[in-house]
């Protein structure tokens, strides 16, 4: 693999003729030496010039590679082949060179390789590369397997790989795509653990909560993108927002009125959240009025003695004396509800909080401009009209079940009955009806007069000879029992195991690829383009192959030749029932397109 | 307000107190306990689940999703001995007893759990890797995500092809769900895709998920304890009713492979490795497979037996419900004493006959448990079939 050859034409532009002459390439390097020894084409490019490589497809006009240097002007090294299979072996060829070195040049400088796909140009990314390169160097099986049908221009890499998506197709990627919804706990409700013998209250912050306080409480979140970094670090912010929340806590509002008249940005957290108390003034103009308040009032007993809700334990108490903000349980749960229905609107990795503060104020800002008028009004008339409809009066409203006709089945088979007695009845010369019931009477004395003959005589016409009977069952017996006698006494080893090494590794691969080819093979029919066509006339050409293959393996005189004659006699049949399956497609065509002289549909 | 009330006893206290429930235990020969005769209580129950007689589609080739929810509710102890292992325990039973009614389906199997959905198993035939897997680790923790269950099972669902019948069905333990976006859109989006999600809800009725089936046109139900989530759960082992409009009508082809002889070696094609005698040949391509049904390896075309598609076939042609037959105080000469199907007398307490039923093509008589056995295991009627 390390050098390759071909012949092909180069050009600087798609449209050109091309001077005809011979590429090689090279691990680091690919020449162009022109036939004409006169010209002056000659070209010496390091692979590490070429950025990337554009191909043709398959089917189109020209086999063409195109080596691009810089993907954005799009120059490059255009080479015209004779056919496709040259053309795709040079670009296996050379796409491995260029995995090769991207992945190196990608540890170094991290330069995101994408080029951009024009229409009828496939692609391969630097990872699926070095995924497939992984997985060839990680199995061996795969990469012999590899090896021979795609060097061997009867698979293209492409197909090779198409079977094999589940390999490829990383599942983990699949789930890491799910996101999250905001944790129905009630996280930026946060608790302390307190040390029982200092008097230190420990708080504990993780990204998740701090995501939760920014969505819920607004004014906090503000007050973040305000003074940090300009005025303070974050962790003296998150000191002094524990601070108002353990103040908040305690009750004292008298401590917490002193505190905030010192601390002007621990103010900030003890009052009221206005840009909540600005959303609730706007919701409220746009109330939905299929909500029924009447049915929440007989259900409030929070009010009465000994009832209601508590928080932590302790009883709510409202201070009205001072501005520090009291906020009810109730109206707590509220808030959080609203935001965890309202879904998780970013996407990105919890991690630095202060791009977690300015990616919420971005979708804030997307969401704002969003909602009109016109949709919340619309929004309204579909609800009402959908709850104007009491549902308990209405009637299941399920989908209706499809009917089910299938024809009387008798009369299918007496239709074939039909059939088979017309097909019989051509040969034999009519047919006529025998009634053959007999009453009870007539039976009984048929049957008295058997069993007094057989008494008699006894059985002298039995349906099978004794001794032949006797020496089938015991030819039998012995061929059953030979294989498994002599291969059932050591349950652990195989068939295989008894072969000589080199054997067994023989077979194992022409069955892999054999299974490979036959998938391909089943696959590619019906036939619909040429390009399937030409898939089939390659595949059938290594089958061909591998079938005098395994000929000359079973015919091999060898201790084991019975055991690898039983061995590949399965094999044989599957490839024989491809050619047989490919010759009759063959004639249908040949009936079908008579004055076609190839027989194939375009 | 005095019907409901009969002499200040609630119903309850009126099985002890006139019912005299206690009698009805009685001991056998070595003084243990019999069991009480629940007999008319299960074939009264049995009644209820026959479906009326129209002839309606019923999806024989099945692609269910069974739904497992791993969050932190399910650690729940009100299931002993938790909920999750009641689930998995009901849910093994269901697999076995889905394959068993429903032989060209496939099953998968997906978790939730923390918020998002893992798939455990791809959606295969064979009931012995389901359940290996399902048994493997259970452990809960975390919130359950609707939305994000149905997005994972609609990906996958839909590369399906198209005379398959998609289906989910959901165990849901907890009380709410978590979702990264609107789940209306979700279940828009999976019933364009023709999916039908059913759940079985072991703590509450939750308006969610009764929009969903609503919606898709699955069915939704609650248990009320062990036995009765197991009742529900296999109550979705039989094929549903198709519903009109997702129904597609193809013809699909299909290989009926033979048996290979015991001396036979061949490599198979699920394994890679030789398989002495038996297994099965492909007859388009040849290739061996080693247990039916399944999916040709190296063709693709699906291979099944004889018997896999008869036991798909009764679920069409179910036997007629058979007419109850009241006590007949009366011993009349003509009419057999003895139930047909097995032999047993009809005869109880006297001269009066027990509950019985008779089938109304043959007019046999059969006994309650034989009634039971021929609607839902034989799916053939005895008496029929003897006579033609």
């Amino acid at each position: 693999m390390a050098a390759i050859t071909m012949a092909a034409k180069y050009k600087t532009t798609v449209k050109e003729p091309g001077i005809p002459g011979v590429l090689k390439m090279m691990d680091d390097v690919f020449a162009f030496t022109p036939n004409d020894p006169r010209s002056a084409m000659k070209l010496k490019v390091d692979f590490r010039n070429i950025k990337g490589h554009k191909f043709s497809k398959d089917g189109s006009k020209q086999a063409l590679l195109n080596l691009t240097q810089d993907p954005e002007k799009g120059g490059g090294y255009i080479f015209e082949f004779n056919n496709f299979t040259d053309r795709n072996a040079c670009r296996d060829f050379v796409g491995k060179v260029l995995g090769k070195f991207q992945a190196l040049a990608s540890k170094q400088n991290d330069q995101p390789v994408s080029e951009k796909s024009t229409v009828s140009v496939e692609q391969l990314s630097t990872t699926e590369m070095e995924r497939r390169m992984k997985l060839l160097r990680e199995d061996s099986e795969l990469q012999k397997l590899h090896k021979e049908l795609v060097f061997g221009n009867i698979l293209t890499e492409s197909e090779f790989w198409a079977t094999r998506k589940n390999l490829l197709d990383d599942d983990y990627a699949r789930i890491s795509k799910q996101r999250t919804g905001f944790k129905s706990a009630m996280l930026a409700d946060i608790r302390p653990s307190t040390d029982g013998r200092t008097n230190k209250v420990t708080f504990s912050l993780t990204p998740e909560i701090i995501h939760q306080i920014f969505s819920e409480k607004p004014a906090v979140h503000r007050a973040f993108l305000n003074f940090v970094p300009s005025k303070m670090t974050e962790k003296d912010f998150w000191t002094k927002y524990c601070r108002a929340e353990y103040l908040h806590r305690t009750n004292n509002s008298v401590a917490a009125a002193a505190e905030a008249a010192e601390d002007e940005e621990l103010a900030v957290f003890l009052k009221h959240d206005d840009i909540l108390a600005e959303e609730a003034r706007r919701k409220i103009r746009r109330v939905d009025p299929t909500l029924d308040m009447e049915a929440d009032l007989g259900d409030d007993y929070t009010h009465l003695p000994d009832h209601g809700i508590l928080r932590d334990g302790s009883k709510e108490t409202t201070d009205a004396e001072n501005d520090i903000a009291r906020r009810t349980l109730a109206q707590d749960v509220n808030r959080h509800a609203s935001v965890v229905l309202e879904g998780r609107a970013l996407d990105i990795e919890l991690g630095d909080t202060r791009t977690v503060a300015e990616a919420l104020a971005r979708s804030k800002q997307e969401s704002s401009a969003d909602k009109s008028d016109e949709n919340a009004n619309l929004e309204r008339q579909e609800r009402v009209s959908r709850m104007t409809e009491i549902e308990d009066l209405q009637a299941t409203h399920s989908l209706p079940y499809a009917e089910l006709c299938i024809k009387d089945p008798r009369e299918y088979f007496d239709s074939q009955q039909v059939n088979a007695l017309k097909a019989l009845g051509s040969t034999v010369a009519g047919s006529r009806t025998i009634d053959h019931s007999l009453n009870t009477e007539e039976a009984y004395v048929y049957l008295l007069n058997e069993i007094s003959e057989v008494k008699l005589q006894g059985l002298h016409n039995p349906i099978v000879q004794s001794e032949a009977a006797l020496k089938v069952l015991s030819g039998l017996t012995q061929q059953i029992s030979s294989t498994r006698y002599n291969l059932g006494k050591n349950p652990q080893e195989s068939v295989l195991d008894r072969l000589p090494k080199r054997t067994k590794d023989e077979i194992m691969l022409h069955w892999t690829s054999i299974q490979e080819l036959l998938r391909h093979f089943w696959s590619s029919y019906p036939i619909t383009t040429s390009y399937l066509y030409n898939k089939v006339l390659r595949l059938k050409s290594a089958m061909t192959d591998i079938y005098q293959k395994l000929k000359a393996i079973k015919d091999v005189q060898s201790d084991f030749r019975h055991q690898i004659s039983l061995l590949i006699q399965p094999m044989l049949q599957a490839l024989d029932a491809a050619f047989a399956h490919y010759d009759a497609e063959e004639n249908k065509h040949s009936k079908k397109n008579g004055a076609k002289p190839n027989g194939f549909v375009q | 307000e005095e019907e409901e009330e009969d002499d200040g006893m609630e119903a309850w206290e009126r099985a002890y107190a006139d019912e005299r429930s206690w009698e009805n235990l009685q001991e056998d020969e070595s003084g243990l306990l019999r069991p009480i005769d629940t007999k008319t209580l299960v074939h009264a129950q049995y009644r209820r689940r026959l479906l009326a007689a129209s002839r309606i589609q019923k999806g024989l080739i099945r692609y269910l999703y069974l739904v497992i929810d791993l969050s932190r509710a399910a650690s729940e102890t009100d299931y002993r001995p938790s909920r999750m292992v009641a689930v998995a325990k009901c849910a093994e039973a269901f697999i076995r007893e889905f394959f068993d009614q429903n032989p060209l389906s496939h099953v998968g199997l997906v978790t939730i759990k923390d918020g998002i959905s893992h798939r455990l198993t791809e959606i295969g035939g064979s009931p012995e890797s389901q359940i290996k897997a399902l048994m493997g680790k259970l452990e809960c923790s975390g919130d359950a995500s609707l939305q994000n269950a149905l997005e994972l099972i609609h990906g996958y669902l839909s590369q399906i092809p198209s005379y398959g019948h998609r289906e989910v069905l959901i165990l849901y333990s907890a009380l709410n769900t978590c979702d990264p976006g609107d789940i209306m859109e979700t279940i828009k989006k999976c019933k364009k895709a023709k999916i039908r999600c059913s759940v079985i809800g072991l703590s509450a009725e939750i308006f969610i998920c009764k929009h969903v089936c609503e919606e898709t046109g699955g069915s939704y139900t609650v248990a009320l304890d062990e036995s009765h989530f197991k009742e529900l759960l296999l109550e979705h082992a039989p094929p549903p009713p198709a519903i009109a409009e997702y129904a597609a009508a193809n013809l699909i082809k299909m290989g009926f492979p033979q048996r290979g002889a015991e001396g036979v070696i061949a490599i198979c094609s699920c394994h890679k490795d030789v398989k002495i005698g038996g297994g099965y040949t492909c007859p388009r391509c040849k290739a061996r497979v080693c247990e039916l049904p399944t999916e040709c390896r190296i063709c693709g075309l699906t291979l099944v037996s004889s018997p896999h598609l008869a036991r798909s076939y009764h679920h069409l042609f179910p036997v007629t419900p058979f007419n109850e037959v009241s006590s007949v105080f009366k011993l009349s000469q003509k009419l057999a004493q003895t139930c047909f199907g097995c032999q047993q007398s009809l005869v109880s307490i006297g001269t009066k006959f027990a509950p019985h039923v008779s089938c109304p093509k043959c007019n046999q008589r059969f006994c309650l448990d034989c009634d039971i056995y021929i609607h839902e295991s034989l799916h053939n009627c005895p008496g029929c079939e003897s006579q033609r």
